[in-house]
């Protein structure tokens, strides 16, 4: 009697069941995968982000007694503005400064883009600190994160709200933007990710992000801000 | 984990919060009128009312670009954009034994009309025509009334006294309720139809009378005791908050609006005195200097549960409560012993100023939606009325009294 011919390799491994364990493993990376594509939308918020600190600049001034009723908030000199004297030194000259062709374009630009300087005197009594800058912008320093705070002063300088949207409505107005900056520092593209629902506010802060000339982004940040983007969040 | 990581591989984007843009008006052209000559004083008027209301910039005509042809509703967009333009107002008017107005208001950039009115008013109320269609405006943008139609209540100085006196929200016609003894603190009722108001006319102290903003009819109120100032009205108009020394010591009271009823709602041994009504009249704002200066407290509309408002500053007084609910504008004495304009915001307790190295600056009063604060300014010399945004920008002069003004009082909206 003839033996019947022995079964092939492959002709076995096909009749032989898959090992339990490589079983679990295929089944396992597809649940991965599965969540990994469809736990962001099923959540439908955005996953964990990082906030990076926004530095601020402690202005020149005195440090104000608590107890004492609060000054009028002032913004910085304008760069266009005369020079202050720093504290405790001399008087700059009272000869009449002659403005020359570039600084009086300088002005009439800033003039234009609503970022005059303040007729206003200088408040010599702004709230600061004696070692603080006159381009402070708060009470007191925070350290951040360099390039985002320069992202954030950049959007900030042309962010604009309309004085037709109402005070009580400015109080929940918000809006989500993602922008992808180029190795330039050129925004590449912006998606209005959430709508404010008032189209006065949306289109400021369109222009907001048009106008902004943002600073050539860190090599460490270059590829993840071109390809991820930046989200910013807005709120009058 | 994996899942984790997935998600956060999947996106990791930094996020930047942004707030504290700029408030800036916004630019509104004015076209040139077309029809009666009456439109060209609609226009006057809306113009100034814009203007005062800082919500709006009114762009130059000298810089219009449109041909002055142009019609109501044949628009040419691009000469309009070309000037910054995001809105435009135009108006035609005609006069017959009223005059009739059709104004519109159009979204430059959509290129489409955002509103459409037909007014008609008297020839002597041209005025209205424009304050109305103001209002329908700042309505439409803001879902908040305007107050262009309202009134204000003020004391006008003279050589010979004070009297009481009503204008426009604008300062114009001014018109006097009362003679001119020493007559003070002018407060609406609620209607509109009477001003309660504290005076010395009848030489035995301070006392409380009422006018009728229409008759000019005065009545006494409260005349009992040598000592009675400073009406305020609750929202319903029932019930009015007044201060007094009727009993030994001077004290926020509550009486009925006839003047009857009265009840002493504060207790402390200090002096308590001014108050003024939250907007939902469960609670009271006042001064007391129970704790060594004028701070301003809070308590509940039947007297209990008084909270102090105000660590800040040693003299603070004159409350008044926003119409929103949210802030006391109030005057304190700074450091430099000058009063300025503050507000408090009665939940956090954050004090802002609004007004610095001006003058002395006092006596608060909101308008009826909240938005604005006119308040006394010795600013140009003479003590004259001001009306500032409630964040204290856009300050503008509202009265020009010969001798002074001061103790404004904002009106009511008018009933529609």
């Amino acid at each position: 009697m003839s033996e019947a011919a022995p079964k092939s390799v492959l002709a076995l491994r096909e009749r032989t069941p898959l090992p339990p364990a490589l079983v679990l493993a295929i089944f396992f990376h597809l649940v991965i995968f599965a969540a990994a594509f469809y736990l962001p939308r099923l959540l439908d918020r955005p996953p964990p982000m990082r906030k990076p600190i926004i530095a601020k600049l402690v202005a020149l001034g005195k440090p104000r007694d608590k107890s004492l009723l609060p000054r009028k908030e002032s913004p910085p000199p304008a760069a266009a503005a005369a020079p202050v004297a720093a504290p405790g030194g001399k008087a700059a000259p009272s000869t009449a400064h002659v403005p020359t062709r570039r600084e009086l374009m300088e002005r009439a630009l800033a003039h234009a883009a609503g970022r005059a300087a303040s007729e206003e005197k200088p408040d010599e009594e702004r709230a600061g600190q004696k070692t603080g800058s006159p381009q402070g912008t708060a009470e007191s320093s925070e350290a951040g994160d360099v390039y985002f705070t320069a992202v954030h002063d950049a959007i900030l300088e042309n962010y604009v709200v309309p004085s037709v949207i109402s005070e009580r409505e400015r109080l929940y107005l918000s809006a989500t933007v993602l922008a992808y900056i180029g190795g330039d520092g050129r925004i590449l593209r912006h998606d209005l990710q959430k709508k404010s629902g008032n189209p006065f506010f949306d289109q400021a802060l369109e222009t907001a992000i048009r106008r902004a000339k943002l600073p050539p982004p860190p090599p460490e940040l270059a590829r993840s801000l071109r390809d991820n983007g930046v989200v910013l969040n807005f709120k009058p | 984990m994996m899942i984790l990581l997935a998600i956060l591989l999947a996106a990791d984007r930094p996020v930047i919060d942004l707030s504290g843009g700029r408030i800036q008006a916004y630019p509104l052209a004015l076209a040139r009128p077309l029809g009666a000559q009456e439109t060209a004083a609609v226009q006057s008027v809306l113009q100034a009312d814009f203007d005062r209301s800082g919500i709006f910039k009114l762009l130059d005509p000298a810089s219009f670009l449109a041909p002055a042809s142009e019609g109501l509703t044949q628009i040419d967009y691009s000469k309009w954009m070309a000037i910054g333009a995001q809105g435009l107002v135009k108006m035609s008017c005609e006069a017959a034994a009223e005059v009739k107005c059709d104004l519109r208001l159009y979204d430059v950039p959509r290129a489409q009309e955002l509103l459409h009115g037909s007014y008609s008013a008297p020839r002597a109320g041209v005025r209205q025509i424009a304050h109305r269609f103001g209002d329908d405006v700042v309505k439409f943008f803001t879902q908040e009334p305007g107050v262009f139609q309202t009134r204000m209540a003020y004391v006008r100085e003279s050589e010979s006294g004070k009297q009481i006196v009503v204008a426009d929200s604008d300062g114009f016609g001014p018109q006097a309720l009362t003679g001119a003894s020493i007559n003070l603190l002018p407060s609406w009722a609620p209607d509109g139809k009477t001003i309660a108001f504290t005076s010395f006319r009848d030489g035995a102290g301070a006392h409380l009378y009422t006018v009728d903003v229409t008759s000019k009819q005065v009545r006494p109120l409260v005349t009992t005791g040598d000592f009675a100032t400073g009406a305020s009205y609750a929202p319903d108009g029932l019930r009015f908050l007044f201060s007094s020394s009727l009993e030994d010591n001077t004290d926020v009271y509550l009486s009925q609006n006839d003047g009857s009823g009265r009840r002493r709602l504060t207790d402390s041994r200090g002096i308590d005195i001014s108050g003024a009504w939250s907007p939902d009249a469960k609670r009271i704002a006042f001064i007391s200097d129970r704790a060594g200066t004028p701070q301003i407290y809070t308590m509940a509309a039947d007297g209990s549960d008084v909270r102090r408002l105000t660590f800040q500053g040693n003299y603070n007084q004159e409350p008044t409560w926003s119409p929103k609910g949210d802030l006391i504008a109030f005057s304190g004495r700074d450091e430099h012993r000058i009063f300025d304009l503050y507000t408090v915001n009665v939940e956090s307790g954050k004090v802002t100023r609004l007004t610095q190295n001006q003058g002395t600056n006092e006596k608060p009063s909101w308008s009826p939606n909240g938005r604005y604060i006119v308040f006394s300014s010795t600013r140009g010399g003479k003590r004259q009325l001001w009306m500032t945004a409630f964040d204290g920008s856009n300050q503008r002069q509202i009265t020009s009294e010969h001798v002074g003004a001061s103790d404004p009082a904002w009106g009511p909206l008018p009933a529609k």
